[in-house]
């Protein structure tokens, strides 16, 4: 317990990746924040490849304003000097705020739920300019949106999503639209449906794909700057009452990216850890 | 000192009087994880007059104890559970109240709040309690979102001590 809480405390300093409380780390998932719950995510994520690594960092605060609206704000951070692509999937540079409607959710049972939601956001260039190719572009805002579905029970996690990010161009630039997707797949051990007062933990398999349209120079699409790619890896989620550490690395099933514009990314990781604030009030008669 | 014991006199008989909720045990869907648990037991726990509150994953079932003397109202319960984003089904509750109505269609009022319900039961003696506080154990069924139902149907009913 003592080692968890310095864990925690040294992410908390050091910061989260684009995962929120109690979803998968990478991929796009469902839950919204109850009415009236702050959600505070701060973590850590890594990108390495031929040509450099990354890291960027961030925090983002969430509140439930229905049962089913959430609004979230995210501020990252980042550092390291690789040349890789763009990707919406994680957190870069901007600052992001964003809208989330759980717009679909059927309870048919105890402890199982089948839900959708949508997403709607603003992404803004924060401070820090990229490295590498997306380094030389005017950072215009951009606008990104995200629906996942899936089902969420006392034994499996299924969600599947897809997102995308467009950005306009401005001074003849423009950075990269991205279109992203995910599948994934979590398994809760019969062992582990406990109660609530003891730690619960999940496993996870997260697939992510992500594509990105060419970055645009000058007026000009730069050459072999389009990238596709997917990923695959596992995630373990674990989470005691108001809090949660999730932790997932995944490495490359399909690349279709130029070596020298973006280099080889060989790994990318990621670990988060959650405070969700509940709100005790309920209206009196 | 006359003063002081006509006080506590009526204290003990407004007591004895008072309508209220003793238990409220809910079946909850939609709750997969710790962190639903923990947000049904934060709402829970906040409402006044709550003293104990266990929630079990595995059944859906939410079992709250209260107070003597507390004026929680169904509708705050159902309220803790819609806005985390799950859906309350059957409720089963012991509840102190006063009978009205007629022998024909008794009506419970839980007099510390605005809950009132239909009594629909197995045929006990209801017409000599009519007037009476009584404690009623008995199924709340479940009532759309926002709503309380109109409706108890009791197990048990006796005069309350």
């Amino acid at each position: 317990m003592k080692h968890l809480a310095m864990l925690a405390c040294l992410l908390a300093l050091s910061a989260p990746a684009w995962a929120s409380d109690h979803g998968p780390v990478f991929g796009y998932a469902t839950p919204v924040n109850s009415q009236g719950e702050f959600s505070f995510d701060t973590g850590l994520f890594g990108r390495h490849g031929s040509l450099g690594t990354q890291f960027s960092t961030g925090s983002q605060i969430g509140y439930g304003l229905t049962p089913h609206l959430t609004f979230t704000a995210f501020v990252p951070a980042m550092f390291g000097s690789g040349s890789l692509p763009e990707t919406r999937i994680y957190p870069g540079g901007e600052w992001a705020a964003s809208a989330s409607w759980r717009f679909f959710h059927s309870v048919t049972q105890v402890g199982k739920r089948l839900e959708a939601t949508g997403t709607l956001g603003i992404v803004v260039p924060g401070p820090q300019t990229d490295s590498g190719v997306l380094g030389n572009l005017h950072r215009a805002p951009g606008i990104g949106s995200s629906l996942a579905a899936g089902v969420a029970s006392r034994s499996h996690y299924f969600w599947v999503g897809g997102g995308y990010t467009w950005f306009p161009e401005a001074d003849n630039t423009r950075r990269p639209s991205t279109t992203s997707w995910s599948t994934v797949y979590g398994y809760r051990p019969a062992r582990l449906r406990r109660g609530y007062d003891q730690w619960d933990y999940r496993g996870l398999v997260e697939f992510t794909g992500e594509h990105t349209s060419p970055v645009r120079l000058q007026g000009m699409d730069v050459p072999n700057s389009t990238s596709t790619s997917m990923w695959l890896g596992p995630a373990i989620l674990a989470i005691f009452k108001d809090v949660a550490i999730e932790g997932g690395v995944q490495g490359p099933v399909f690349r279709d990216v130029s070596e020298s514009v973006y280099g080889r990314e060989s790994i990318r990781f990621a670990i988060n850890f959650s405070y969700l604030k509940y709100s005790s009030r309920t209206s009196t008669h | 000192m006359k003063g002081i014991l006509l006080l506590s006199l009526f204290a003990l008989s407004s007591m004895a009087a008072h309508a209220e909720y003793e238990q409220v045990n809910m079946t909850v869907f939609g709750m997969d994880c710790a962190p639903c648990a923990h947000a049904i037991h934060v709402s829970m726990t906040g409402i006044k007059g709550v003293n104990k509150v266990n929630v079990d994953l595995n059944t859906g079932l939410v079992t709250v104890q209260l107070t003597p003397g507390n004026s929680a109202a169904m509708q705050q319960f159902n309220q803790a559970v819609e806005k985390n984003g799950f859906t309350h089904k059957d409720a089963k509750v012991v509840v102190r109240g006063r009978i009205s109505g007629t022998a024909s269609s008794p009506v419970l009022e839980v007099t510390g709040t605005n809950d009132k319900y239909a009594l629909v039961g197995n045929g006990a003696n209801v017409a000599s309690l009519i007037g009476k506080t009584v404690t009623v154990s008995g199924t709340l069924p479940q009532a759309p979102r926002g709503k309380v139902p109109d409706t108890l149907k009791y197990d048990s009913i006796a005069e309350a001590k």
